[in-house]
């Protein structure tokens, strides 16, 4: 075939023409970790779209055959009455454009001809998707190259919504707040991937995964560590779980800064999994800088941790309306705590030393007016919750009246409650370690 | 009569002070401030005192202003109109917040940075798709100015913005009371208690 390859092992990782997400899968499937079955329409097929302005001759036969494959594999039918195959049809470029291009879930129909005919609409929207003004200016401001194309990813649906035993998650293989090794990341019982990256549900802590499905926990363990072996490099995830059984869905190496960044680099090199001028190469001056930022101490019990969106640390009384916040800036720093912002909000975000959003993203409008005013900011700090009637933040674990005094991070996103240590210097035994390595004779 | 300009630009400002009332609503100061007494004393909109305090609406502000915008589209006739510019708005919406973000925030080595400003060169291209983004913009608020016409002073205060910023004045695109986003969200909020939604 010319445009469509099948996922295997045996394919050659290029994600010129597989994409990230695509080169990745076959990555994981060669380290041994379940991936659904699937093919990947590669890159070449969007760049002759995006010449042409119609898919390219002779893909419709290449989807047809692909399915068919697809349909062995899984021994299901496509556009079939029981049980069919239903399938996830998604962006993947070869340079990561998170969130800029479309993604359908779910795609089949009643026959065999609407699902063919719906898989082809989709990956033309896909490949459309490339040219949307939005990823335009992505690529513009991040100079990446207009005519790279995005390949598709087509795999058989796996379903985090099926059942009690089913979920969706995220997960580092280190803590990407501090690189302590350990596993870090958010779980979503009986909720689909879409769910978890959204900020509107409140997801569970990854090690949730350890008391409810310990099967799964050990899978995801191993496989954390094998994709960190083979990337030789910490590494974030993304899975679904099925009636009890664990699907790698993305795997993407490196992606810490600062202190993590350090933390990580000297504890690889420790491992003998990288060696020490190879630990000194990956962090850079600016990683270096970054390390030196000023953040709540490591090993600070954590409240909530959303992203950090605005940098900075600030400790205040909470409080939970934009008129509390302006009222009680008066007697002393303020912590506003909103489920979003609005310009309703102006007068609290203004009289505010911190502020926490407990949904939306870094580009919401919390976020960019915090930036604006240079105040820290953690947005999507979803394990809290605001009750504006009784003036309380809740978190699943307890209940803080307003004026309760919490810290907060726009750095690494962690939200804690009181008056918390602060330093420069976390990074400190390793940072000097690493620095000795890159001294000759040191 | 209730004073639907000023209550509905206070409404869409959100809790801010007299000269911001002014300049959004077109209007002069002292003549601002009289209409803003005059819905105060109906207990419209309320001054709160003190530093962080300014003109916002009271609970029977909203309620009043959330009335009066609906009858004033349900006499426009124009709601089809409003709702189709507000799915275009949307699909302009989150391409604004990147490049909000992307004037802030400038991953370095894959850390993200706040944005010095030193690279005159990445901030041109910020610059320019904010420009570009402003003549898609330009559709929407044309469609919206004929639905409504009330709707025409945002483009006069967009495009302010735009050019304080495209003369040097940079902090006019994400970082002022009048900047290119502030106007922007408050746009938003507009076509949100105008259509009566939710946020």
């Amino acid at each position: 075939m010319t445009y469509v390859h099948r996922l295997s092992p045996a394919l050659p990782v290029d994600a010129g023409v597989l994409g990230g997400k695509g080169s990745g899968l076959v990555t994981l499937m060669r380290l041994g970790l379940p991936v659904p079955a699937g093919f990947v329409v590669s890159t070449a097929a969007c760049r002759d779209f995006l010449r042409d302005g119609r898919l390219p001759g002779g893909l419709a036969v290449e989807l047809a055959a692909a399915v068919r494959d697809l349909e062995t594999a899984t021994g299901r039918t496509f556009g079939g009455a029981d049980r069919p195959l239903r399938v996830s049809v998604r962006s993947g470029a070869a340079v990561s454009m998170p969130g800029m291009m479309n993604t359908f879930l779910d795609v089949g129909g009643p026959s065999a001809q609407t699902a063919a005919d719906r898989l082809r609409a989709a990956v033309e929207a896909v490949f459309a998707s490339w040219h949307t003004p939005r990823a335009t200016s992505y690529r513009e401001v991040h100079d990446v190259p207009h005519d790279l194309g995005t390949a598709v990813v087509v795999q058989e649906m796996v379903f985090g919504d099926r059942d009690e035993h089913s979920g969706s998650g995220v997960a580092f293989s280190r803590d990407p707040g501090t690189g302590v090794k350990a596993p870090y990341g958010d779980v979503l019982f009986g909720h689909r991937g879409d769910d978890v990256v959204s900020g509107r549900v409140a997801t569970r802590p990854i090690e949730a995964l350890a008391d409810r499905e310990p099967a799964v926990w050990a899978a995801l363990l191993d496989g954390l560590d094998r994709a960190e072996r083979h990337y030789r490099d910490v590494c974030h995830v993304e899975f679904t779980v099925e009636s009890g059984r664990l699907w790698f869905l993305q795997v993407r190496p490196g992606g810490l800064a600062g202190r993590a960044a350090v933390r990580v680099a000297v504890d690889l090199a420790d491992e003998g999994i990288i060696d020490r001028a190879t630990a000194v190469r990956r962090v850079s001056a600016r990683q270096i800088r970054a390390a030196r930022v000023p953040r709540i101490r490591t090993g600070t019990p954590v409240l909530a941790r959303g992203v950090g969106a605005s940098p900075g640390v600030a400790t205040g009384r909470i409080a939970v309306t934009a008129d509390q916040a302006a009222r009680m800036a008066a007697a002393g720093p303020v912590i506003l705590v909103r489920p979003h912002t609005s310009p309703l909000d102006m007068h609290g975000l203004a009289a505010a030393a911190g502020i926490v959003t407990t949904i939306g993203g870094p580009t919401s409008h919390a976020a960019v007016v915090a930036r604006s005013m240079g105040r820290p900011a953690v947005v999507g700090a979803t394990a809290l919750t605001v009750d504006p009637a009784t003036g309380r933040v809740h978190t699943p674990d307890g209940s803080f009246a307003e004026g309760t005094v919490f810290t907060i991070d726009g750095t690494g996103g962690e939200v804690v409650a009181g008056p918390a240590e602060t330093t420069t210097d976390d990074a400190g035994p390793h940072l000097s370690r690493l620095l000795g390595w890159a001294t000759p004779g040191g | 009569m209730t004073d639907l300009p000023v209550l509905h630009t206070l409404r869409c400002l959100g809790f801010t002070d007299l000269d911001r009332v002014a300049d959004a609503a077109g209007l002069t100061t002292p003549d601002t401030e009289s209409r803003l007494i005059d819905l105060a004393v109906d207990g419209l909109v309320t001054r709160t005192p003190g530093a962080f305090g300014g003109w916002g609406l009271t609970e029977a502000g909203k309620a009043a202003d959330a009335r009066l915008v609906a009858a004033e589209l349900d006499a426009a006739g124009t709601r089809r109109e409003v709702t189709a510019a507000f799915e275009a708005f949307l699909v302009l919406n989150p391409e604004l917040l990147d490049l909000c973000t992307a004037w802030h925030l400038r991953p370095v080595d894959g850390v993200p940075e706040t944005n010095d400003h030193t690279d005159t060169a990445y901030d041109a291209r910020v610059l320019a798709r904010f420009v570009d983004l402003d003549r898609r913009a330009a559709d929407v608020c044309a469609a919206l100015t004929a639905a409504l016409p009330r709707f025409g002073r945002y483009r006069g205060r967009l495009t302010a913005a735009l050019d304080l910023a495209r003369a040097g004045k940079r902090e006019h695109l994400a970082d002022t009371t009048t900047s290119y986003h502030s106007v922007w969200f408050q746009l938003h909020e507009d076509l949100l208690v105008t259509l009566g939604m939710p946020r």
